[in-house]
């Protein structure tokens, strides 16, 4: 797909440049198949702290939260102090004890600066400080206990105290002003990185803006180009690659109309056209007429493509992956984006010069400019103080001894508050605060001692590793205690393209690393039948209908013939779906596809369209089957029945609503996977191959596939009238626990929604999810992934009936079964980058939402059907929406495997990708010890044994006696039965808050 | 003259609005918001309430007579002019828009409340949002000039305030901007006719323009005279309902969230102005220039929108052209003198475009669906014109369209460029006069920009 360049040009250089610089981009693909991904990573191969510090300072964004957000957390014991201080100890070593410039230990220094803070105030906003706010009249209110001892002591005997507090103030501001006059100047500042485009200069020195000239075309260019059917006049021409449709669209003199600055455009296009560039080669060209050196062009490029960073990736994404769009006339390619780009602003740089009087070809701009770069400017004597001030105060120190500072301890100490600057005042806070997180599991997994599991369980149930199921297996456990429940990668092993009975298309079912080979499709029995026909007759009317409404009513006749003569009944659905949702979510419509259809799993001769067999042989079925059955180590105890469930969501209004299926499934719904591996493990054929390799599957035993709907807790279960005479009681059973989770889930759930108040009971709940999954006006349909934290690879055993508060991906594995640590090995592979993604790209768009993340869901505007902007038009935007991270806490996962620490590191050591993610700490691991309750943490000198600092306690009842009524986060407890005999639930939970 | 059930009940469709803006505005000037929680339940209780006191004022109206009255609230001192008086003209048209402008505040404010839950600028928006359906009552039952004129501003105001609702980022405010200089043409124009009828005809009451009431109507007016007002109320309505040349700041209206989007821009805000043209039909009918006028101006806005609307390929800007299409064919159908199709036209307009506005974010959700129902991709085909046109012209009709039509540099060029040059020679003259240093506390970028072609 990429343009081939000739030899001699400056294409195989300048071809991989961009290819490098590409990493930069933001690497999501179309919305509606959407992958979560580590935003970082093109950081990947940095530390976690050095790859967001750096990340922030190349592409303008935020590394961790706002330090006052910490601050908050410190307050309300979401962060304990005790962490900062042990963070601290560790951090600083030896040098802690050092003194600082007669203060005291550095380590109590720094203690009280990250405690507790120096606010930042610069030019007027300080004036204003010092002016009108209580500032200079009152110590500050939230010392140290022995700074506020010491100062206090200071105006306790006096019969004034407000007034002796104010002179005392005062004097210590006068001795920290006369201390930075005797100090002399600050070490010079470095000066700010000169800018690198056209436009940075222009803007610097002119106030002048050309991006604002040239991104409303480009942008309506780019979205018109790549787009996936939603105008109805494709852009002609689009088979040319992106530069040469350019080229033949802007190449008239019509151009010139695209804006006030456009002048040049035509003949700037046209020049290339007659030239016969190619994309590189009018890269090249552009370049050097703008003067840009190529020693720069590195700089210079990256620059232009991160100044609309979310397009440029789109095109990157669609570039790699074009089989991940429906429209395959287009020729896309990031080169050809950035020739298009530069063109454009070219006019606008020609434009900006003729404005702005500078004679001389544009190519002589930047050497004219650079005469106007910025100087950094010192900080002033105020600003200096104003530091030292509060560090005065922070450690309890009078203007006297201000007094005696010379002017190299005061050197000394601005130095160490440059050292201890902002970034790493937060970036201590955030370590400390993923601490507390990570300890708090720590302690229940330690301290946790399960009920011993059923015997001989009366079902089984599969599920996706996803932390939305750790509360619905919860419950179920809770429902049925003689069930056993397992987590796995929620595409069951079957990796393939599905196309259901009313799909149009076939979609990937698997995750995105891997490329499926085998093409599955649903069948309806009576397909070519009467019945089946003029079903999908129906169908196809209603689906024409509905297309030529949306269709006619954006044309002039159709339209107000539509509008005339039918508009006014839109106030039905209209005031039914808005005003009464939870009605209107009761009337279904007709299922789409007849009960009883079936998958065509058996390999057929047939050639599939797409992928490469249809179907999948007996051996391969069996490979897949045992694969599961082994690595969650269900294999030696398979109960009657075992029920497969994967999962998905659908909601309405929200062009984000893929970001909430099965990851597992890339973005897609996990269903199908769960039925064909029912199908697959009741396969007479398939049991005999596996019974033939010691792998007994007894013939008594079923599997039932089925999905959950997590956004309104529906579950659907697949080919239930093939489930034999002998099974149905038992799996009538399992349906009416499967029936009671549903609604104690949902109830569960909605502790965290905001209009439902605590008392609401679990039938009421389960309506309240549905309500909202068909609410029109619901921009927060479900939670999703948001409050993910923690990852625990084992037996269920060890975390059955701990209550984890729907933050655990939970993957079984049963080390005891796994003697030389391939399954682990398999397991990890599988699972880890998968829940390492979700946790980092909620990290980034929690910490900074507008700029990793895509901001407020309630401007947005579904563009190209590949993504959204903001309002009328802007960059692509990324990541995910505030409504869907806001409940979130950002902390990288902590992974907890279950095993034996030595295997545990000789597995990650082996996988490089594991490796990087858990060297570099982009996900925290730990090992929780087979035979005892032994776990150990891994720090940067290897695995140290975890001491529990809280106790685990327990509550009598079941879940909803420790949630009940609660809205923010709720620490691990062991949840017993009712008649264990647990302490009163009061008692509890003034021990666990 | 008036009976009184009928009056009560205007004045309770009219004053529950009135009343939910006093509220939440009076709540935030005091900064003291009310909160989400009384907030919401009070707005739908207002809207509901004026929803049924205008549906039962229709009711009794129709019960009692046919003809249109002038309500007149308040004193007012003789000979037409001193006092302002609060005059209401009901007819059946003004109380049908009316009750239909309540009753889609009042759904939009249901799904707003959910909608914006923990919205930093929730208060705002319901402030902005009462203040709007205030604005629409008036404009829909104005009697007087002065009450459309108030029910006008209202609309203008909370409109450009709403798409700078997200004022923390740049593009949002200076497209609010650009709607507000818009709408400042079209009140001048609007005011202009008002100043002028008063001087023609010696009375500011709307019945003379619009028809019914009593012995007065547009036959006062001298043919002139008629042409020239209604021209002036052209250009008025051109600005609001973004006819041409003015259409280019419709879709950078685009910015507020999708409910305000959707009332303004799909249902209400839009449709003002073929409104006002709607109860200006007599006045047409006594000027043709004018009404010729208006039809070329809203068959060419039909027609460019049309073209415009294919080739968007972000869901907001093609609802928004779509709108656009439906509301120059309005205008073209009420200056043919089709009135009743066009209030028929028009409300079936506003619901349906309300409800497509409002699920904007579904697109991706509907068009899977519609794909899947049908089996395949529906073929994109153009229309005749765009696959029978040569290549070469094709491509240039593209361009065009998808710049849409040129129309902001036309203007910029034709408008804004030519007057800042003015005020820029008229602060030199100035300044060459005074010689005082006028450029004292300009900002470079300013002075860069200054130069003369």
């Amino acid at each position: 797909m990429r343009e081939r360049s000739l030899p001699g040009d400056p294409g195989p250089s300048l071809g991989r440049t961009i290819d490098d610089l590409a990493q930069l981009l933001p690497a999501q693909g179309p919305i509606s198949i959407f992958i979560h991904h580590n935003t970082l990573h093109a950081f990947e191969h940095l530390p976690f702290e050095q790859a967001v510090e750096e990340a922030a300072r190349r592409l303008d964004r935020e590394p961790y939260l706002a330090e006052s957000r910490y601050r908050g957390k410190l307050a309300s014991g979401r962060i304990l102090a005790r962490d900062v201080a042990a963070l601290l100890e560790a951090q600083l070593g030896p040098r802690g004890a050092e003194d600082v410039a007669g203060l005291g230990g550095r380590l109590a220094l720094w203690q009280a600066v990250v405690l507790h803070g120096i606010p930042f105030a610069a030019g007027r906003e300080l004036s204003w400080i010092l002016e009108e706010t209580p500032a200079l009249s009152r110590f500050r209110t939230d010392l140290p206990a022995d700074a506020r001892a010491a100062l206090a002591a200071l105006v306790e005997q006096v019969d004034d105290p407000a007034g002796e507090e104010r002179r005392v103030v005062r004097r210590l501001w006068r001795a920290c002003l006369e201390a930075i006059d005797r100090a002399g100047d600050p070490p010079r500042a470095p000066d700010p990185a000169p800018p690198v485009r056209h436009r940075d200069w222009l803007r610097i020195a002119y106030g002048l803006d050309v991006d604002d000239w040239i991104h409303p075309p480009l942008i309506r260019f780019l979205a018109g180009y790549l787009d996936q059917g939603l105008a109805h006049w494709a852009m002609p021409g689009r088979d040319r690659g992106i530069h040469g449709c350019f080229l033949e669209l802007y190449g008239t003199p019509l151009a010139s109309q695209c804006g006030a600055w456009a002048r040049t455009l035509p003949r700037i296009v046209a020049d290339d056209r007659a030239e016969g560039r190619d994309a590189l080669a009018s890269i090249a060209h552009s370049l050097a007429a703008l003067g840009v050196p190529e020693g720069e062009w590195r700089e210079c490029l990256g620059a232009e493509l991160l100044a609309l960073r979310g397009w440029a990736g789109i095109v990157r994404q669609i570039e790699e992956r074009p089989d991940r769009v429906p429209a395959r006339d287009i020729m896309v390619t990031l080169r050809g984006y950035l020739a298009s780009r530069l063109l454009l602003e070219r006019a606008a740089v020609d434009e900006a010069m003729r404005r702005l009087s500078l004679s001389g070809p544009p190519a002589a701009l930047r050497a004219a400019l650079r005469g106007r770069r910025p100087v950094a400017s010192p900080p002033t004597a105020a600003e200096r103080a104003w530091t030292l001030f509060h560090l005065a105060q922070l450690r309890g120190v009078d203007a006297s001894l201000v007094g005696q500072w010379t002017p190299g301890q005061i050197g000394e100490l601005e130095a160490e508050l440059s050292d201890l600057d902002e970034v790493r005042r937060r970036r201590i806070l955030h370590q400390a605060f993923e601490r507390t997180i990570r300890h708090r599991l720590y302690d229940a997994l330690a301290l946790h001692t399960p009920p011993a599991p059923p015997e001989r369980p009366v079902f089984q149930a599969i599920f996706c590793l996803d932390e939305r199921e750790e509360s619905f297996r919860r419950h179920l456990e809770e429902i049925e205690p003689a069930c056993e429940t397992f987590g796995t990668a929620g595409f069951f092993n079957v990796a393939m393209y599905h196309q259901g009975a009313s799909d149009a298309h076939p979609r990937p079912l698997c995750p995105v690393a891997i490329r499926p080979v085998h093409f599955v499709a649903e069948v309806e029995p009576d397909r070519d039948r009467l019945a089946g026909r003029s079903r999908r007759l129906q169908r196809r009317a209603a689906g024409f209908l509905g297309y030529n409404v949306h269709l006619g009513s954006r044309l002039p006749v159709r339209g107000a013939l539509l509008m005339t003569m039918f508009g006014w009944l839109a106030l039905v659905p209209l005031i039914l779906r808005v005003v009464f949702p939870w009605l209107f979510s009761r009337v279904r419509v007709a299922p789409a596809a007849a009960g009883g259809t079936r998958l065509q799993l058996d390999r057929r001769g047939l050639p599939p369209p797409i992928g490469v067999h249809n179907g999948f042989t007996v051996r391969e079925m069996a490979d897949i089957v045992r694969g599961v059955l082994v690595d969650i180590g269900i294999s030696p105890r398979l109960s009657p029945l075992v029920l497969v469930l994967g999962h998905g969501s659908v909601s309405l209004n929200n062009p984000h609503e893929s970001a909430h299926d099965c990851g597992a499934c890339g973005g897609g719904r996990g269903g199908p996977n769960a039925r064909a591996f029912a199908q697959m493990a009741n396969d007479p054929r398939v049991r005999e191959l596996l019974a033939e390799e010691g792998l007994r599957v007894d013939a008594a035993t079923w599997f039932v596939g089925g999905q959950r709907n997590t956004c309104d807790n529906t579950v659907d279960f697949f080919d239930e009238d093939l489930v034999p005479e002998v099974v149905r009681p038992l799996f009538a059973r399992a349906k009416d626990a499967v029936g009671a989770a549903r609604r104690r889930e949902a109830h569960e759930r909605c502790r965290r929604f905001d209009p439902v108040p605590g008392w609401y009971p679990p039938a009421a709940a389960l309506a309240h999810v549905q309500g909202r999954a068909a609410d029109l006006a619901q921009p927060r349909p479900e939670y999703g992934h948001a409050t993910n934290a923690f990852c625990v690879v084992g037996r269920r055993a060890r975390t059955r009936g701990l209550f984890l508060d729907r933050r655990a991906f939970l993957v079984s594995y049963d080390p005891t079964q796994d003697a030389d640590g391939a399954i682990l090995s398999r397991t990890l592979a599988a699972a880890v980058p998968v829940v390492a993604g979700i946790s980092l790209e909620y990290y980034f768009s929690y910490v900074d939402p507008s700029g990793y993340g895509s901001g407020t869901k309630l401007p947005h505007n579904v563009t190209s059907l590949l993504g959204v902007m903001d309002g009328a038009q802007s960059d692509l935007r990324t990541g995910l929406p505030w409504q869907m991270v806001e409940v979130h806490e950002p902390a990288r996962l902590a992974i907890v495997v279950e095993g034996a620490p030595e295997r545990l590191w000789r597995v990650v050591s082996d996988n490089p990708a594991l490796d990087r993610l858990v060297r570099n700490r982009w996900i925290w691991l730990a090992c929780l010890d087979v035979r005892s309750d032994a776990l150990w943490e891994l720090r940067p000198d290897g695995f140290v044994r975890h001491a529990p600092q809280h106790p685990l306690p327990a509550v009598a009842g079941d879940s909803a006696t420790w949630y009940q009524g609660k809205r923010g986060f709720l620490a691990p407890v062991a949840i017993v039965a009712a008649s264990a005999g647990a302490p009163s639930r009061r008692a509890i939970e003034v021990q666990a808050v | 003259m008036m009976t009184s059930p009928l009056a009560g009940l205007v004045l309770a469709g009219i004053g529950a609005p009135l009343v939910l803006l006093v509220v939440l505005g009076g709540a935030s000037v005091l900064n003291r918001p009310l909160g989400e929680r009384w907030t919401g339940p009070l707005a739908a209780s207002m809207l509901t309430l004026s929803c049924a006191a205008l549906l039962a004022a229709l009711v009794v109206h129709g019960a009692t007579s046919a003809g249109a009255r002038l309500l007149s609230y308040g004193a007012r001192s003789g000979g037409g002019d001193g006092g302002i008086a609060l005059e209401l003209l009901v007819d059946p048209l003004s109380l049908a828009f009316a009750a239909l402008s309540a009753a889609i505040a009042g759904v939009v404010s249901a799904f707003s409340n959910r909608y914006l839950h923990r919205e930093p600028g929730y208060s705002r928006y319901f402030v902005l949002l009462a203040m709007f359906v205030t604005g629409m009552l008036f404009v829909a039952l104005a009697g007087n000039v002065e009450v459309l004129f108030i029910g006008w501003e209202f609309v203008g105001l909370s409109s450009a305030l709403l798409v700078a609702f997200f004022h923390e980022r740049p593009a949002p405010v200076s497209n609010a901007l650009r709607v507000f200089s818009v709408y400042r043409i079209s009140d001048a124009a609007m005011l202009s006719a008002a100043v002028l009828l008063r001087h023609a005809a010696g009375t500011d009451s709307l019945a003379l323009l619009f028809g019914g009431a009593g012995a007065a109507s547009a036959v006062a007016l001298t043919q002139g005279n008629a042409t020239l007002i209604a021209v002036l109320l052209i250009v008025a309505v051109a600005g609001k309902s973004a006819l041409l040349p003015f259409s280019g700041w419709l879709p950078r209206a685009m910015e507020g969230p999708t409910p305000s989007s959707a009332v303004y821009y799909g249902s209400l805000s839009i449709h003002a102005g073929c409104f006002l043209l709607l109860r200006s039909a007599p006045l047409l009918a006594h000027a043709p220039a004018a009404a010729l006028l208006a039809g070329a101006l809203g068959g060419a806005t039909a027609v460019f929108a049309g073209l415009t609307t294919r080739v968007q390929s972000d869901v907001k800007s093609s609802l928004a052209y779509a709108s656009l299409t439906q509301v120059g064919l309005i205008i073209a159908e009420i200056a043919c003198g089709w009135t009743t199709l066009a209030f028929v036209h028009m409300v079936g307009h506003a619901c349906f475009r309300l409800l497509q506005f409002l699920s904007a974010p579904n697109v991706l959700h509907d068009l899977h669906g519609m794909e899947d129902a049908i089996g395949d991709r529906p073929a994109r085909s153009g229309g005749l014109l765009e696959t029978l046109a040569p290549e070469s012209v094709r491509r240039r009709l593209f361009l065009a369209v998808l710049e849409r039509g040129f129309l902001d540099s036309i203007l910029e060029r034709a408008v804004v460029q030519p007057f800042e040059r003015t005020a820029r020679r008229l602060t030199s003259l100035d300044r060459w006069l005074c010689g005082a240093p006028m450029s004292a506390g300009q900002p470079m970028a300013f002075e860069a920009e200054s130069r003369d072609d």
